[in-house]
């Protein structure tokens, strides 16, 4: 139907949906172009003037500020996490799925109940607590909170494994698997959707942490990207090139990754509902 | 063996095995969960300036964050972020997911596009806008031609950070309004527009109604995440001007990592965890009463 109505009232949402996109746009590229544009033509020009010739020249700065360990630091933070929640995660979630024991459901609710507690609230004791071991400004320190599996990922892995046909283990159980073995070759193919949205939203809040670094960590030795760039920003207040390159440095690697990893991942972030 | 005992046994290797599978995470859950909690509690009857020893002064704390006003002020300057975040970002939010749900050419694209500052770390966002509000040679001061504080004026800053923070959540509402929407059944809508029902007639009465549930969870998940909002703050006015964006989550960091009044901090972290524990609770309550509807 294109009924003369219906045209304009389309042309006015793709006019209402531009300006949405332009409004979401506009700010990355600004900080963008400045990332490329050099500290003198952004003093002596307009701070909008196209970079002319475009330089490199801060984000070699960057490197000399030692954004380079704290990119490797920030990665390695977030592959260490990543495993180890995916990991501890699926064997949790099988078990409280999939076996039957004493004591299960209650555990249950007490993880479901962790649900409730908000980082904000725990980022103090558990500085006193790092402290108290001997694990302030260390690796482990940054890792060691959310290694060991997260409840809300838990949670959904539960409903998804609850799903899988019974009769599908039961016959690699006939085989002879063992119980690893059903984990690996029947459970994880079957969940590989719920699986990459886990994994895309650990790595984004984990890639994006701020308030845990910064307290627990302190000096260059494990400093990781969101720390360094408010260092940065902080020490070299109004040297808005380097600056721009360093939160350009911090979001690129994300957006990159999240409009490779294509447009289904936007659906299911609905579904878990996360941040 | 008798089939008693192999039940037995392979009850016993099943409990065995679920606790063995449960071990690594009922250690995280308990170390980095539980026990915060315990400790936050216990701290904050402790008087510590991060180095000296920690020194009992048992409800001396409390008084003193209750009757000082800084937090007060804090908890105040919140529930005005929450008050100005939550109901724009919401209605930006279900604005966006209403043009998205006509389903035209490039929607996709669009939708994708909504949510990138979302996934962008909220800090290098901060850093960015605060870049592009600078007075001086700010993007947006060079766009006007005029010189604006928009991050250290009083009256401006929070409904700054305020703005800055619905840019980069509205994308994400919008996905769970979108989601709502499409779950509609069509022939509800096909049936309002046989009966010559107008665009606004049918989003009114049927759209809106429908989304109830969606609604809820967008301002009750809102309202929590807004009240831990810590990056955004930091990297934009640290809490100023003279407190006037010091939101809760700020405070508690500046009280324990600034101030090195430990103690005071625990004291603020538990009030938070019993104002978010209440939110979701009354969100889990609601929700048990109006989880469907009846469309006879």
């Amino acid at each position: 139907m294109t009924s003369p109505s219906r045209t304009i009232s389309s042309a006015g949402v793709y006019l209402g949906l531009a300006v949405g996109a332009v409004i979401t746009l506009v700010p990355f590229g600004l900080g963008l172009l400045t990332s490329f544009t050099s500290a003198r033509q952004f003093s002596t020009e307009s701070p909008l003037s196209l970079p002319t010739p475009p330089t490199l020249a801060n984000y070699t700065g960057l490197a000399d500020a030692g954004f380079g360990r704290a990119l490797v630091v920030t990665a390695l933070m977030t592959a260490v996490i990543l495993l180890g929640q995916l990991v501890f995660s699926v064997l949790a979630a099988y078990a409280f799925a999939r076996l039957e024991f004493p004591g299960r459901d209650a555990l249950f609710w007490v993880y479901v109940a962790t649900l409730m507690v908000p980082a904000t609230v725990t980022v103090v004791p558990l500085y006193l607590m790092m402290a108290e071991v001997g694990l302030r400004n260390t690796f482990w320190a940054l890792v060691l909170p959310f290694m060991f599996g997260s409840p809300y990922a838990i949670f959904l892995l539960r409903e998804y494994f609850r799903t899988i046909p019974a009769d599908l283990i039961r016959a690699a159980r006939v085989d002879g698997a063992s119980t690893l073995d059903v984990i690996v070759h029947v459970v994880l193919p079957a969940s590989r959707p719920i699986l990459v949205t886990l994994a895309l939203i650990t790595v984004v809040s984990q890639w994006n942490n701020f308030m845990w670094p910064l307290v627990i960590t302190s000096g260059s030795d494990w400093r990781v990207l969101t720390v360094a760039t408010a260092g940065l920003q902080s020490r070299y207040d109004g040297q808005w090139t380097l600056v721009m390159a360093a939160t350009t440095v911090a979001i690129v690697p994300l957006i990159v990754a999240f409009v490779a990893l294509g447009r289904h991942i936007v659906s299911s972030i609905v579904v878990t509902g996360i941040k | 063996m008798a089939f008693n005992d192999w039940v037995k046994l392979r009850r016993a290797r099943q409990t065995a095995l679920g606790y063995a599978l449960l071990a690594p995470s009922l250690f995280g859950v308990v170390a980095f969960l539980l026990l915060p909690m315990l400790v936050v509690a216990w701290l904050s009857l402790q008087r510590w300036d991060l180095l000296a020893p920690i020194e009992y002064v048992g409800l001396s704390n409390w008084r003193s964050v209750l009757t000082d006003s800084s937090f007060g002020t804090s908890l105040v300057v919140t529930v005005l972020f929450i008050a100005m975040v939550v109901p724009v970002q919401t209605v930006l939010g279900l604005f966006a997911a209403a043009m998205l749900a006509r389903g035209l050419p490039g929607s996709g694209a669009f939708r994708t596009l909504y949510v990138l500052p979302w996934i962008c770390s909220p800090l290098a966002i901060a850093v960015l806008w605060r870049w592009i509000l600078a007075p001086t040679d700010g993007a947006v001061g060079t766009v006007l031609g005029q010189r604006i504080e928009w991050l250290t004026d009083p009256d401006l800053a929070l409904p700054v950070v305020s703005a800055v923070t619905v840019w980069t959540n509205v994308g994400y509402v919008t996905l769970f309004f979108l989601a709502g929407i499409l779950a509609i059944p069509a022939d509800v809508q096909n049936a309002a527009r046989t009966d010559g029902a107008t665009a606004w007639q049918r989003f009114r009465h049927i759209t809106l109604p429908m989304l109830r549930p969606t609604l809820f969870f967008v301002l009750v998940t809102g309202i929590v995440s807004a009240a831990q909002v810590f990056d955004t703050v930091y990297a934009l006015t640290g809490g100023g001007p003279r407190g006037r964006t010091d939101l809760v989550a700020h405070r508690i960091y500046a009280e324990a990592f600034g101030a090195a009044a430990v103690g005071r901090a625990a004291v603020m972290a538990v009030v938070l965890f019993v104002l978010l524990v209440g939110v979701t609770l009354a969100q889990h309550f609601y929700f048990r009463r109006r989880i469907s509807y009846d469309l006879t």
